[in-house]
């Protein structure tokens, strides 16, 4: 009786099945592995290692080992005659936009998507298939709609002048009140460039994430809670603060961080609406890698930075979540 | 001077009428059950009472004074829900506190307040817990003792047993009704659980298909129920159809004596409670052949499903009674009793 023999019918299944499973698992797993190697760890490393290159003048850059490329983003080029803060600046404005439109977006995406939960469900599936499709908009063609809306000869400037709202704004004297938020010229209102235009831009942008983000955790909610709160002597809003925000915390802090984060890297609508001394890393990166600065080291290190800098965001929103849990 | 008092009371939603208009008076200190099967509308018609829902038509009054058009967290009406509708993110104590630290009490004295109520309920030492490491049965109590906290005028409770096991069910029907009566709050209970409305309720409310179908005391809706819905919805009965003539009522070939007062040739539906009818030797009328088909014995009482020829009869015999010896296939006779026999007119459908 050989080997083969004394196996019963099932064990010979099973080990066919693993002999015909494994190879094929093995190989899908090290194609994934590679794949995730080769297309996300390796360019990062690569980025990583062109941070510490040198800018030749006059020429592209080399491969070295020099920290004077972050040594710059903190102190500028001119340091050690002058110091000066023209990158940290940048980010600075990075992260200024990025906050205020993630919180613009998420405080008003909120209300909508409670808003949304509580119709019908056909009205529900409509909605959220008009969002959804949306979203395939790129961020050009928005801010290319967004331009032709705000632009003073075309837009709501005009639009303002020919109904006599501009005047009007006069007569009642909030017009200065505009001058004074840089949204008007002596003439009339003007939306570009602002910080209006821009954080409304971007807030636009990311809208649609934050409605389909919240709405899981929205509608999921207990409305008994709401009501329970109600019945014990809660207001709406204190049913709002007391309830339905700590209810939905975890889903609202990842939400407005995964925003951020999204909005960091925002290139179009900063070109766009931003004036240029408000022009944020993203922008610079953009500049110093394929633009008129060809200094790949420097972008690489900006990028570096831009990213290091939403990473410890990520860990503060996480600890801050953290202990709000253990309260 | 009734606590409470609902007049003309209705609600629609769309082209469907939940409740019918109502009119009821809940007596102040006294516990009211509306029971009633599911979709009735009684937990429409409380939470119109609570204020999450306005009526269609009609008033509210509490103490006299029309209460209609004010927000739920106005009259704060202390309610306790189906689910209990405890937050999770605050800790027991601070759930039982809640009414008060947003009512503007000291956070301090709002938590010592809260330990006495969690006393009172039994929950001492449960206080730092969090939500999620209670049981049914300690949720539940979490959400009285939160509902008590603001000493409401009117408590509420929404089907509070359903999410229990029968055990504790049963428990906790007798510790709510002492605590209801240790405090003497106006307390309105929604439940589906006939057992459970004549185990707390000083009075009954029968609902069905959004209208009141009797108001009465627990023994006076089961011993004299308005109708056939009530008599079948509370407790068991036999029931028979049959058709009015001479004094008494003609179920197929046999004539049946009553007490009613029915016109001659009325349909009319009868009813009798199975512990009152009987498998004995005695004389008297209404007695009908009857054949054993199945003997339950249950313990405290014993149960005898019949095939008689006026149709199916359950008869029940307590424990300790002279029970019959009977078996399945036995042929026997049962005695019911004219004065046992409730008649209600039977409406044919057109």
């Amino acid at each position: 009786m050989t080997v083969a023999n004394d196996i019963s019918l099932p064990d010979r299944v099973q080990s066919a099945n693993k002999t015909s499973t494994f190879p094929a698992k093995s190989v899908l797993l090290g194609f994934l592995t590679s794949a995730i190697v080769v297309f996300c760890v390796f360019p990062f490393l690569l980025v990583l290692a062109i941070s510490f290159g040198r800018k030749v003048d006059g020429a592209a850059w080399v491969w070295d080992f020099t920290l004077e490329n972050y040594q710059r983003f903190f102190v500028g080029v001119l340091w050690p005659q002058e110091v000066t803060f023209l990158y940290l600046q940048q980010l600075y404005y990075s992260f200024y936009f990025a906050v205020i439109a993630s919180l613009l977006a998420v405080v008003t995406a909120l209300p909508f998507t409670l808003a949304l939960t509580r119709l019908s469900r056909r009205a529900q599936a409509i909605w959220l298939v008009f969002i959804l499709s949306s979203l395939s908009l790129s961020e050009v063609f928005i801010v290319m709609g967004w331009d032709i809306l705000l632009s003073n000869n075309s837009g709501l400037p005009k639009l303002f002048k020919e109904t006599g709202l501009t005047a009007w704004l006069k007569e009642v004297g909030w017009f200065q009140t505009l001058r004074d938020w840089g949204l008007a010229n002596p003439r009339n209102v003007k939306f570009k460039t602002s910080d209006f235009a821009t954080i409304l831009t971007m807030s636009y942008l990311v809208w649609p994430y934050a409605v389909i983000l919240l709405y899981p955790a929205l509608s999921r909610l207990d409305p008994s809670l709401g009501e329970a709160a109600r019945t014990m002597g809660a207001s709406r809003w204190t049913v709002t603060r007391t309830v339905t925000l700590p209810s939905i915390r975890l889903p609202l802090m990842g939400t407005t961080l995964l925003l951020f984060v999204f909005l960091l890297g925002t290139y179009v609508s900063i070109t766009v609406f931003a004036a240029p001394n408000k022009h944020t890393t993203a922008v610079a990166i953009y500049a110093n890698i394929r633009g008129a600065n060809l200094n790949a080291p420097f972008g690489a290190t900006q990028a570096i930075i831009l990213l290091i800098s939403a990473s410890v965001c990520l860990y503060l929103g996480h600890l801050l979540n953290r202990r709000a849990e253990g309260r | 001077m009734h606590g409470l008092e609902l007049k003309g009371v209705s609600k629609s939603f769309g082209n469907t009428r939940a409740v019918e208009p109502t009119d009821l008076k809940f007596a102040k200190g006294e516990l009211t059950a509306l029971l009633g099967p599911s979709g009735c509308g009684k937990t429409t018609l409380l939470r119109m009472i609570a204020g999450l829902e306005d009526p269609s038509v009609g008033s509210i009054l509490l103490e006299g004074q029309n209460i209609t058009a004010l927000p739920a967290h106005k009259r704060k009406f202390g309610m306790v829900f189906q689910n209990f509708a405890l937050f999770p993110h605050y800790s027991v104590r601070e759930n039982v506190a809640y009414s008060l630290t947003i009512g503007g009490v000291d956070k301090r004295t709002a938590l010592d307040e809260a330990n006495n109520l969690l006393e009172t309920v039994q929950l001492g030492g449960f206080g730092d817990r969090r939500i999620g490491e209670l049981s049914g049965g300690q949720r539940q109590r979490v959400a009285i003792a939160r509902a008590l906290a603001q000493e409401p005028e009117v408590f509420l409770l929404d089907e509070p047993m359903s999410a229990l096991d029968a055990k504790l069910r049963e428990e906790m029907q007798v510790e709510l009704r002492l605590l209801q009566q240790k405090l003497g709050i106006t307390t309105i209970v929604v439940t589906h659980d006939q057992r459970e409305a004549m185990t707390m309720a000083d009075q009954i409310v029968v609902m069905s298909n959004g209208r009141v179908e009797q108001i009465a005391k627990p023994q006076v809706i089961y011993h004299q129920p308005a109708n056939a819905f009530v008599a079948d919805f509370i407790g068991k009965a036999n029931f028979f159809d049959g058709v009015c003539k001479d004094g008494g009522v003609l179920v197929g070939e046999n004539f049946l004596q009553t007490a009613s007062n029915f016109r001659t040739e009325s349909p009319v539906r009868i009813a009798i409670r199975p512990e009152r009818a009987f498998i004995d030797f005695d004389p008297g009328a209404n007695r009908v052949a009857a054949k054993v088909m199945f003997v339950r014995d249950l313990g405290p009482m014993r149960e005898y499903h019949l095939q008689s020829d006026i149709g199916p009869i359950i008869v029940e015999h307590a424990a300790g009674e002279t029970n019959p010896e009977l078996r399945n296939g036995d042929a026997t006779t049962v005695r019911l009793p004219p004065d046992a026999l409730q008649v209600f007119p039977r409406y044919e459908a057109a």
